[in-house]
């Protein structure tokens, strides 16, 4: 396990990454990813939660009484969201406005659980905090990417700025409505992991089970 | 301990930190010094940041307030702004302005849970179950000092959501300048569109009641017909039942049960 | 046997070690279309059979044939109507055609209307098997499957339930999604869970809701305003119905705005009979959808609503209206996305019946709820043939322990 801090960092973007290969943090990635500004916010606050629980939780991993670990993470993380959401509340408040409850949700994230359990438990601080914030940047990649197709095709702007004119503000580009509900990212998603896994093939899933070809006798 | 460390810890601090992390009181003691580390950084945090969320909330209400009256700029200072309004408890069913109450910290939303501040309604057709007895009427005057509009609050149920907003109506009491949602879950790209300001800039200019003072203001589809050129906003294209949920609101907070009787003291120009 | 020698000369090139070795989905389409797919079982058991892909999805689009023929006449007859009453003077290239040729826009003229309607259809069903067929031979070609006629019942299905007025860049979009998205990924033809055309039709009808839906889009005449007879149940009760000039017998023989294809219920009835004598549909799914219909619409009659005039809707309303008898006569009965099972059946077929009335009457977003209803069916369906194979396996157990 002699990994460099660049692999710690780089791993988790393409290679590992916690939404297209671990299919973890879907939830909120359904839900705020409808425009650009509110995803760049939430993948900032996920990446720093999940890069800090690391750090604090790796300070104390040989003190944690193994029958409470989980216990014991949850509330370091719970303490980091609860202070992130009150930051944004009291410094960007049209922000937290729009994520609202999903900062609090960033709790039940499963990548911050995740990173902390697998990762957190059994290695240096240092190293926790760059893995924390390595795949904190892999789910804020798919985050940017979908917010970018959602909002782009969905309400023809990007972070609020008009890009396609639309129709009902008298341009030309009839806005694809069915993106901006929160099920349209469950496609976005699915076809980036299709992507992915086109490109590195070596992500694909083994089957479960194989067609038995009969055999001609 | 039968398993004693060949150089065995001195004091009982030393002996309890060499309790493997296992042992029940090494448990509880690493469970209480937690959560108490941790209530303590929540809570210093939410105390000292409460006073600027506060704030902020009061501006973002407050920024509602001036954009439904056609004064907020982007980038100007909505207190300072804030200040030309004159704000003022009014009761509801007199339509007269009351002094019992304290404009501070006074919000209309919650009063309305409040049995003492609301009652039940029985004919609900702005889906809100109880209306307060009271609220807040912003007064806006111009240079000379006379009154040029005055800001309501109003709510209802659409589709999916309750609406909130505020409604802009000039000191004639019956023309509106301008009405808008601060608060809403309707269906995105639908519903959501009473945000649109091509839409919502239709309310300018619409009077409430006919000449023979009646309440005429409809949100309904298709071109209106003569006599309602005045009083009709076009329905949303797509979402009916949003527009069925705003003109009913509508019509509830400007009819009888609503602002009637303050706004036809306006009308008169008994303020 | 000119063609035959003429494919057979040509089939080297497409097969192993042939030159164009890739394109052999394309061949197979245009050879298996002219005579019979080449595929035969090699391995034992072998069972005879006078069926194959190719003949029950021909028999489906020779099925909707009595729709076609309604869509022509009725999208024709809508929009003339709507012209005579409104003295609408009709511009662009259709009208330019119908002049020229002397047909003109008289609604009591059934070939007028015909013509009207047809030109209506033809851009829209173009438009679909051109966007939808390069997307088919594209995935064909890289996966190696074939292109078979599976593609021609569903692009003439979502032609069929889509309004005359759909602009054709959606035509082109919706399709290619149900293509992409409802098949495709999943492996094609027979491996899809869900109905392609069904899924092609939901993509619009969210993402593009003001050209799918409200009152102005299903006459084809610019802003004419024609509801239909859901949306005028559901806000003022199906007794206005009458009010507004929809009798029952319009509304069974389809005389009324809708999607093109959809309006009439004796087409579909008609289409449906035909599946069911050439047992390419099985009875026990459409059985099933008219029972849980006329028994949950029948409880809901019971039950009544002050508020909500649909609770007071009788079956036979629920099923000429909307796109319920085209569903049950095309997208119930489809064998892919159906359970599998004969108890599995009934079961989905009531579900869908159940889901239709559920949808149209008590949720107020969605006037219409055939296409979710069977599209939520569909993603049930290897559910319930799971829990009848296990009881089936249970019970059997206890039979014989």
């Amino acid at each position: 396990m002699a990994q460099t801090t660049r692999d710690l960092l780089v791993d988790p973007m393409v290679d590992n990454n916690p939404i297209t290969l671990q299919v973890l943090g879907i939830c909120s990635a359904l839900a705020v990813t409808s425009s650009l500004t509110v995803s760049a916010v939430m993948a900032l606050a996920v990446t720093l939660v999940t890069g800090f629980s690391g750090f604090f939780i790796s300070c104390i991993r040989n003190q944690i009484p193994s029958s409470i670990r989980i216990i014991v993470q949850m509330v370091i993380i719970a303490s980091l969201v609860i202070l992130v959401d009150q930051v944004l509340k009291a410094f960007a408040y049209e922000i937290s406005k729009t994520l609202s409850v999903f900062v609090g949700l960033i709790i039940t994230n499963c990548i911050v659980m995740g990173r902390a359990e697998a990762f957190a438990m059994k290695n240096p601080p240092v190293a926790s905090f760059m893995d924390g914030i390595g795949n904190g940047l892999g789910y804020s990649l798919i985050l940017l990417m979908v917010g970018f197709v959602r909002e782009l095709f969905g309400a023809g702007t990007l972070f609020g700025v008009t890009i396609l004119p639309s129709v009902n503000n008298g341009g030309w580009y009839v806005p694809n409505g069915m993106l901006l509900l929160p099920p349209s990212a469950f496609f976005v998603i699915g076809l980036i992991i299709w992507a992915f896994r086109a490109w590195k093939p070596e992500q694909v899933e083994k089957r479960e089970y194989k067609i038995q070809e009969a055999e001609a006798h | 301990m039968s398993d004693v460390q060949p150089t065995a810890p001195k004091g009982p601090i030393g002996r309890f930190l060499a309790l493997p992390p296992d042992s029940t009181p090494k448990t509880i003691f690493v469970a209480v010094a937690l959560c108490l580390f941790c209530s303590m950084i929540v809570s210093v945090a939410a105390v000292s940041l409460r006073p600027v969320q506060e704030a902020n909330s009061l501006v973002d209400k407050r920024k509602n307030i001036l954009e439904v009256a056609g004064v907020y700029e982007p980038g100007m200072n909505v207190n300072d702004a804030f200040g030309a309004f004159e704000q003022r408890i009014l009761e509801v069913s007199t339509g007269e302005f009351s002094d019992a109450i304290s404009v501070e910290g006074f919000d209309d939303i919650q009063s309305a849970n409040d049995p003492e501040l609301s009652r039940e309604l029985t004919n609900d057709i702005a889906g809100i179950g109880r209306q307060p007895n009271f609220v807040t009427a912003y007064l806006l005057r111009d240079e000379a000092g006379e009154l040029d509009k005055v800001v309501l609050p109003l709510w209802g149920y659409g589709l999916w959501s309750t609406l909130y907003g505020f409604v802009a109506i000039e000191e004639d009491g019956n023309e509106i300048f301008g009405l808008q949602f601060y608060d809403h879950g309707e269906t995105p790209g639908l519903g959501a569109e009473v945000d649109n300001p091509n839409w919502k800039s239709q309310w300018k200019g619409k009077k409430l009641y006919n000449e023979e003072g009646e309440l005429r203001i409809a949100v309904q589809k298709g071109t209106p017909q003569a006599d309602m050129i005045d009083h009709q906003i076009d329905a949303l294209a797509g979402a009916t039942l949003t527009s069925v949920g705003v003109d009913n609101l509508v019509k509830f907070w400007m009819g009888e049960q609503g602002y009637e009787p303050f706004l036809a003291r306006l009308q008169q120009g008994g303020l | 046997m000119g063609a035959r020698s003429f494919f057979d000369r040509l089939e080297p090139h497409f097969t192993n070690g042939g030159k164009y070795e890739k394109y052999f989905p394309l061949y197979e389409m245009v050879e298996s279309f002219v005579y019979t797919p080449k595929t035969v079982t090699k391995a034992a058991p072998h069972a005879r059979s006078f069926i194959d892909m190719k003949r029950i999805m021909i028999y489906v689009v020779v099925a909707t044939i009595p729709c076609i023929m309604m869509a022509f006449y009725n999208t024709g007859f809508q929009a003339n109507a709507a012209m005579a009453a409104t003295g609408f003077e009709p511009s662009g290239w259709r009208a330019a055609v119908l002049s020229a040729l002397g047909i003109g826009f008289n609604p009591d003229n059934v070939f007028a209307n015909m013509a009207h309607g047809f030109m209506y259809f033809l851009p829209i069903y173009v438009v679909t098997l051109v966007a939808g067929g390069v997307c088919e031979v594209i995935f064909s070609v890289i996966r190696g499957h074939e292109v078979n006629e599976g593609f021609l019942v569903t692009s003439m299905l979502y032609v069929l339930i889509l309004p005359a007025t759909t602009p054709l860049w959606q035509v082109a979009l919706g399709i290619i999604f149900g293509v992409v998205i409802g098949k495709e990924v999943f492996g094609g033809t027979g491996k899809n869970f869900l109905n392609p055309a069904l899924v092609g039709r939901a993509f619009l009808y969210f993402a593009y809701p003001a050209q799918m839906s409200g009152d102005t889009v299903w006459v084809a005449v610019d802003g004419y305003s024609g509801a239909t007879a859901l949306a005028i149940s559901a806000s003022d009760g199906y007794q206005t119905l009458a009010a507004n000039g929809m009798t029952w017998w319009d509304s069974f023989l389809g005389f009324v705005p809708g999607s093109m294809g959809e309006t009439s219920t004796l087409a579909a009835l008609i289409g449906v009979a035909f599946l069911m004598i050439t047992k390419i549909a099985n009875w026990r799914l459409v059985a099933g959808c008219l029972l849980g219909m006329i028994a949950f619409s029948g409880l809901l009659n019971i039950i009544g609503s002050d508020t909500n005039p649909m609770f007071a809707m009788p079956w036979y309303w629920h099923l000429v209206i909307g796109g319920y008898a085209f569903g049950l006569a095309f997208m119930v009965v489809e064998p892919v996305s159906a359970s599998h099972t004969n108890m599995g059946r009934w079961i989905y077929g009531a579900l869908i019946g159940f889901m239709v009335v559920m949808i149209r009457v008590i949720n107020p977003a969605f006037p219409e709820g055939m296409m979710l209803a069977i599209l939520f069916a569909n993603i049930f369906a290897p559910l319930i043939d799971h829990f009848v194979v296990q009881a089936n396996i249970k019970r059997r157990a206890k039979r014989y322990v």
